[in-house]
């Protein structure tokens, strides 16, 4: 059965903004799956259109989520700037090549993880710096930049696998 | 030629990229404008009836414990009354809204947010109130944070978990005065800088705001010392335990000065 992954991106956003405004656990702690949906976007998307993809889904999420307006926008749009670059890389040239997208179970548990740990690596470093870095002590924008990217990692994982299913072209 | 082909969509990617980062970077940077233009406008109505609803939720399941804490505040109120009554005779007057040079009104907070580094509220009350920007929010516990923005029935203000925000507080009554931010990181904690190395204090002493500003009344009190440490070898930096926990708040009172606009045409004035 084929899914709707457009459908599924405007659910998952949805999720985005309630996890902004309810989910609440530490300040250490920043959850997005904003860098899990930018790299998920299909492969045959060229880079300008996931830019723009990216640019809508971070305003969306910065004008009806809690926080400061463009933060997200900021961060996110960096993130669709290497998604093509990143899947070449870590997934191979042919999957461009062929316009297939990566799944887990054809690249592997290992290499999806390492792709959304650099894509949460990124996002978490721009973002947290937008968010006033500079007014926190280091140690402290570090220990949020690492729990971050973790709980990022972790709850990334299973949405990248549903997004990204093997039989979606 | 194959290098030409390969510049060119970089080349347009690049552009579109620029473009972007900046228009994020100029809505990052405008925030406070974008705030008051867009978000004022339909977007805090918006968010204070969708999310507003959810908190009450979160409220209803926390009544019994804040009933704890407004039965007990109110017994203390009482006795501070009788006690003041007892020693000028005088009943007190039936109007309290306005005191001295301030006028306060009673508000609840419909939405607020905790775990980001720029943290707001969203109170029920707006111009039709009377509530303008640059109100201060208290509540009987200390200093909330400053209205930045206002709807007609609701208010959008920065939190005092909020890296941009910044409260005068005094040392105990007669103490030196430094700037009091929150401390990035607990919902009750903060820190209060730039204190001389001959100000005398010990662990437990009460920071009050200072009433150096237009905006809170002096004396309130806002939390205790707690550690502290030299800064340059020039001035103490204190952490300081908030008597108000923002993670239980709800009801909280709006400060407007009534002189601040003369305040400010005054400053105004100086710096032109």
């Amino acid at each position: 059965m084929k899914q709707n992954f457009y459908l599924q991106y405007v659910l998952l956003v949805v999720a985005q903004i309630l996890i902004c405004n309810f989910f609440h656990f530490t300040p250490y702690v920043t959850l997005s799956i904003l860098p899990v949906l930018a790299l998920c976007v299909p492969v045959k998307v060229s880079t300008p259109a996931g830019l723009m993809i990216a640019f809508a889904t971070g305003l969306a999420v910065d004008f009806l989520a809690e926080g400061v307006v463009g933060i997200n926008t900021f961060a996110l749009v960096s993130v669709a700037l290497v998604r093509r670059g990143l899947v070449r890389r870590i997934f191979g040239e042919e999957l461009i090549v062929r316009g297939e997208n990566f799944s887990v179970r054809r690249a592997g548990p290992l290499k999806v993880t390492f792709a959304i740990f650099l894509v949460q690596t990124l996002f978490m470093v721009l973002y947290i710096w937008a968010d006033g870095a500079s007014a926190r002590p280091f140690s402290f924008n570090l220990w949020r930049v690492v729990a971050s990217i973790a709980a990022g990692v972790l709850i990334g994982f299973p949405i990248a696998d549903m997004l990204t299913p093997e039989d979606r072209r | 030629m194959a290098a030409g082909k390969k510049i060119i969509p970089a080349l347009v990617n690049a552009a579109i990229f620029i473009l972007m980062e900046v228009a994020a970077l100029s809505l990052l940077h405008n925030n406070g404008r974008v705030q008051n233009f867009f978000i004022s406008k339909w977007m805090h109505s918006f968010m204070a009836k969708t999310w507003g609803a959810a908190e009450n939720v979160r409220y209803y399941f926390s009544l019994s414990g804040m009933n704890e804490d407004l039965a007990s505040e109110n017994f203390a109120l009482a006795r501070q009354v009788d006690y003041y009554k007892s020693l000028t005779g005088a009943e007190a007057p039936s109007g309290l809204t306005e005191v001295g040079d301030y006028r306060y009104l009673p508000a609840s907070i419909v939405k607020s947010s905790r775990n980001k580094q720029h943290n707001y509220l969203i109170i029920n009350k707006g111009s039709e109130d009377g509530v303008t920007p640059r109100s201060g929010l208290v509540s009987s516990c200390g200093v909330v944070g400053i209205v930045d923005a206002v709807s007609k029935h609701y208010s959008y203000a920065i939190s005092f978990m909020n890296t941009e925000f910044s409260v005068s507080a005094r040392l105990g009554r007669e103490g030196s005065v430094g700037p009091l931010v929150w401390d990035g990181k607990a919902t009750d904690g903060a820190v209060l800088g730039q204190i001389p190395l001959q100000q005398k204090f010990a662990p437990g002493d009460t920071v009050y705001t200072s009433g150096y500003s237009s905006i809170f009344p002096s004396d309130i009190p806002i939390g205790v010392v707690g550690d502290s440490k030299v800064v340059n070898g020039a001035t103490y930096e204190i952490k300081v335990r908030l008597l108000q926990d923002f993670g239980a708040l709800r009801f909280i009172t709006v400060v407007s000065n009534k002189g601040r606009e003369e305040i400010s045409s005054l400053e105004n004035r100086e710096d032109d």
